[in-house]
């Protein structure tokens, strides 16, 4: 059942069901519909309703729109398997706007008009903040794919879990070993001037510090600037390795004017595919990255030891080995990070599993039992590898990934385990009454 | 009067002159069109959209779209005076008679998809991107049917979804009451205002259930208030959508019904001098409101209300910035506008003549027009281009049930060609294109404009001096809009 997104009126839906509910019974019990028969051992055939909150709209509709295949792709995947609790499950789906507001008005409609078991998705920050103190209110658990530390941080509630992908400050920590290590151990930091920057500079300061290394130059750059050059003077010359963040519509320009600048010989350099998710590495005026080396949540392009969990994830989201959609080459997807709703999608139901969640009555049980979670193996419920979920701070932590630029195709040339980017709890939800 | 039998009289006068040399004549003056506007796109080597679009030198673009259209002034200019006038002379076509009860039955079926449409507002897919009631309202009506209007004449009068509706109702019924002739169409404009603050300021004007309740209250309202004042002056003067798609119909070569004929873009909007102010503020509060649109996405603007561009806080952060900065943008316009005509005005006359800007301002503003439908084609071309697979997906799936009527809905919506500087190119020369060409279609129309406003060689070019600046500063504004960074 992929009924995604329908308007959910309860008399009709409950009319609905008690009208087809014998029929469909019927079918299935003599085998007429056998993909249906998965669902006929439940107390209740009633679907599971996860209320996925959206991009659809806003500045974060690029990633709001791989967001939405994803999850459509892992709830096929689920259904087919049999559901959740021997139940269907289904999507509703509502624009958050991107908007802190709308996406607290959004978790309400889940609860109150939709009738919503869970809630689910989003990846900016701000909406994450804005909505999860209704959730709390709501006592709706949320699910949410952002990365940010703020649910690590202790700054959220007990109802708002980040169960599927990895917070920043963890992304940031793992890649200083590597960095120290290999590409060299006097750093400058190019940043944007504001909160996400300054994050960077903060967590990586101190985490390539701890390695031996060296923070030589922090330049930041104010987050209107469009030109770069004036601020590459500043790059001290003994600088072994650039590490930069630079993110909005100015980044190509960075790139371009930085290979100006350097010219053939440059130290190395290191960025986050932030920046670069869905644009194509291999597009004109990109070659100056040829051999710099980026953060990548998720390996875009398959590799040559890729694994049958990417290889069947791939296929199921309709991605190419390119990290492209299979229906058009130059539709790169946010490979990077969508691989996060997957197994969020894939914790709830094994959280659902383990709790016997029944119906909104059991909500709270259902938070215990992802709280309890610890190690997940890589396996098609995780194709982006091993997670290892921390229930007093409901973050998730898992292997990160270095890739090379050769020959305009990304090359893992390292992969930072779970400890590199382990750091101390900062918060216990668990103390936090329901 | 005397300019509309003037133009009666040319009208009966080409139709007895030589076709064939007319035509000539109306190619010859769009291949000079064409050639100005694309000269150059010769220049634009590296165009892209966002981040490919800030790679390319931007700055020689603008001068020289800047130039093209200060050429295109300097070439009206040159000709005689009278040439440009003949451009917009129209051709007469035979007449095609197409019974009223037709326009009836298509405006009901109208009525019914409407109300359709607000069903699955209410009963459909919860995402905007799957609903085809946000989809049809912001994509096909407000993006696509404005320019179905500006290029094949007046449709709406057939797929309005209320006259048929009230031909059946209320037809033979004298109205109740009247619309006070000093309101003009005063109504439409404030009402086109509030429209523009609900796409650009509301929190969620896609959200289908927010959408249906807005939409029909309106569809009631447009209908009670054709019932009591009459459905002619109602749309006519009130109805905003009425207002402006029929403004777009006068841009376009056809028109249909009793006397159809066919001319240069723009012929059907001087046929008869604009005299109605409350007209003339709504032409330049569709231009004014489309420019504030893309300028509040700019890194520019969100720097000057104090927003990071870089980490944008969503739309409940900026509803009385974007509500502000609305109304101020379309009064700064018409500031603007009204500026550029008194200095030409004084020019034409000396500043003895001030009687004269009033009408001045009325009759030029419809120059205005063509930019408006220039900034609109360029501002929503890529988000159409996005916009209307969605359309099809949902044609193909309405209910949200995973179905794919009519074989639609089977491939996955792409956006690729946003993101590979090759097509982002071929697109942002498109809107690029369309802006020149709108300046400079504007710019022919501002001079038949002056060509009845004012007597003489010397007072029909000093009468446009002024817009004629403006209209090249627009321009600059126009291509720097579109080669901005965007944050929003």
């Amino acid at each position: 059942m992929t009924n995604i997104g329908k308007k959910t009126s309860l008399l009709t839906r409950r009319r609905a069901l008690q009208g087809l509910g014998a029929g469909v019974g019927a079918m299935a019990a003599t085998g007429v519909l056998p993909g249906l028969s998965r669902f006929a051992h439940a107390q209740s055939s009633a679907p599971i309703k996860i209320g996925f909150q959206m991009h659809a709209t806003g500045i974060g509709a690029a990633y709001g729109r791989w967001y939405d295949r994803t999850t459509k792709a892992a709830v096929e995947r689920i259904n087919g398997m049999g559901g959740i609790n021997g139940r269907p499950v289904e999507i509703v789906t509502e624009d958050d706007g991107t908007d802190p507001k709308r996406g607290a008005e959004v978790l309400e409609k889940f609860a109150n008009q939709h009738g919503c078991d869970v809630a689910f998705g989003t990846l900016f920050s701000h909406v994450v903040i804005g909505s999860a103190p209704r959730a709390g209110e709501l006592k709706l658990p949320y699910f949410v794919v952002s990365e940010g530390h703020h649910v690590a941080s202790g700054m959220l509630n007990r109802y708002t879990l980040q169960p599927g992908i990895t917070d920043v400050k963890s992304q940031v920590q793992s890649m200083a070993p590597f960095v120290a290590a290999n590409l060299g151990k006097k750093v400058t930091m190019i940043f944007p001037d504001f909160a996400f920057g300054h994050d960077h500079r903060d967590f990586f300061t101190e985490a390539v510090t701890a390695q031996g290394g060296e923070v030589v130059a922090q330049i930041a750059i104010p987050p209107t600037e469009t030109s770069f050059t004036r601020y590459f003077p500043n790059i001290p010359r003994d600088t072994d390795v650039i590490y930069h963040v630079m993110v909005g519509p100015a980044v190509l320009t960075f790139v371009k004017e930085l290979g100006e600048f350097f010219g053939p010989s440059r130290p190395e350099i290191f960025g986050f595919i932030d920046s670069l998710e869905a644009v194509a590495i291999n597009s004109p005026g990109l070659e100056f990255l040829e051999g710099t080396y980026f953060w990548e949540g998720n390996p875009r392009h398959a590799q040559a030891d890729q694994s049958s969990h990417d290889k069947m994830y791939r296929a199921a989201v309709g991605v190419d080995d390119l990290g492209a959609s299979v229906s058009d080459s130059k539709d790169v997807s946010t490979y990077a990070h969508m691989f996060g709703c997957w197994e969020t999608l894939n914790i709830i139901k094994a959280g659902m599993e383990a709790s016997g969640y029944q119906g909104p009555a059991d909500r709270s049980k259902l938070i215990e039992a992802v709280e309890a979670m610890s190690d997940m193996p890589m396996s098609d419920d995780h194709p982006q590898g091993p997670k290892r979920f921390n229930g007093k701070t409901h973050q998730t932590f898992g292997v990160q990934y270095i890739s090379k630029v050769t020959d305009g195709k990304l090359v893992v040339a390292h992969t930072a385990s779970i400890d590199d980017g382990l750091y101390e709890d900062e918060v216990d939800y668990t103390t936090q009454s329901f | 009067m005397g300019v509309r039998n003037r133009h009666v009289d040319r009208i009966r006068e080409m139709a007895s002159g030589s076709c064939r040399a007319r035509w000539a004549f109306v190619i010859r003056s769009f291949a000079i069109a064409l050639v100005a506007v694309m000269l150059p796109g010769l220049a634009w080597a590296h165009a892209a959209e966002q981040g490919f679009v800030l790679l390319m030198p931007t700055d020689i673009y603008i001068a020289a779209g800047a130039a093209t259209v200060a050429a295109s002034i300097a070439l009206v200019g040159l000709v005689p005076v009278q040439t440009v006038v003949r451009v917009f002379r129209p051709f007469p076509l035979r007449a095609m008679q197409c019974p009223e009860q037709a326009a009836t039955v298509v405006s009901l079926l109208s009525t019914l998809l409407f109300l359709a449409l607000i069903w699955l507002g209410f009963n459909g897919p919860n995402d905007p991107l799957a609903n085809l009631l946000p989809l049809t309202i912001w994509t096909l009506l407000w993006v696509v049917f404005v320019v179905l209007q500006a290029v094949f004449g007046d449709l709406w009068r057939w797929l309005n979804p209320w006259t048929g509706l009230y031909r059946v109702v209320s037809a033979s019924r004298t109205p109740l009451f009247q619309l006070p002739q000093a309101a003009r169409s005063w109504f439409a404009v404030v009402l086109l205002i509030l429209l523009n603050l609900f796409a650009l300021a509301d929190l969620a004007p896609d959200d289908p259930e927010r959408l249906a309740v807005v939409a029909l209250a309106y569809w009631v309202i447009t209908f009670l208030g054709m019932l009591l004042f009459g459905a002619q002056d109602w749309l006519a003067r009130v109805e905003v959508f009425s207002v402006f798609f029929r403004l777009m119909a006068r841009l376009s070569p056809f028109r249909f019904g009793a006397r159809p004929a066919i001319g240069w873009p723009g012929w059907q909007a001087l046929e008869r001098p604009q005299t109605d102010p409350s007209r003339a503020v709504f032409c330049l509060v569709l231009l004014g409101s489309g420019s504030f649109d893309g300028l509040h996405e700019t890194f520019w603007w969100l720097a000057q209300i104090g927003i990071n561009p870089l980490e944008f806080p969503g739309r409940s952060a900026v509803i009385w910035p974007s509500t502000l900065g609305l109304l101020a943008g379309n009064i700064v316009l018409v500031a603007i506008f009204a500026l550029a005509v008194a200095a030409g005005v004084a020019l034409a006359y000396g500043q003895e003549q001030r009687e004269r800007l009033g009408p001045a301002f009325t009759a030029f503003s419809v120059s205005i027009l063509p930019i408006a439908l220039g900034y609109h084609v360029a501002h929503y071309l890529p988000s159409f281009l996005v916009q209307i697979q969605y359309v099809g997906a949902a044609l193909g799936d309405p209910f949200g049930r995973g179905w794919h009527l009519f074989g639609l809905g089977h491939g996955h919506v792409t956006t690729g060609f946003l993101n590979n500087a090759a097509t982002v190119r071929v697109l942002w020369l498109t809107q690029a294109g369309a802006v020149l060409a709108s300046h400079v279609i504007s710019v022919l129309m501002a001079h038949h404009v002056a060509v009845h406003l004012a007597q003489g060689r010397s007072a029909v070019l000093r009468c446009q001096a002024g817009l004629a600046v403006l209209m090249i500063v627009y321009t600059i504004f126009g291509l720097w809009l579109l080669a901005s960074p965007r944050g929003v």
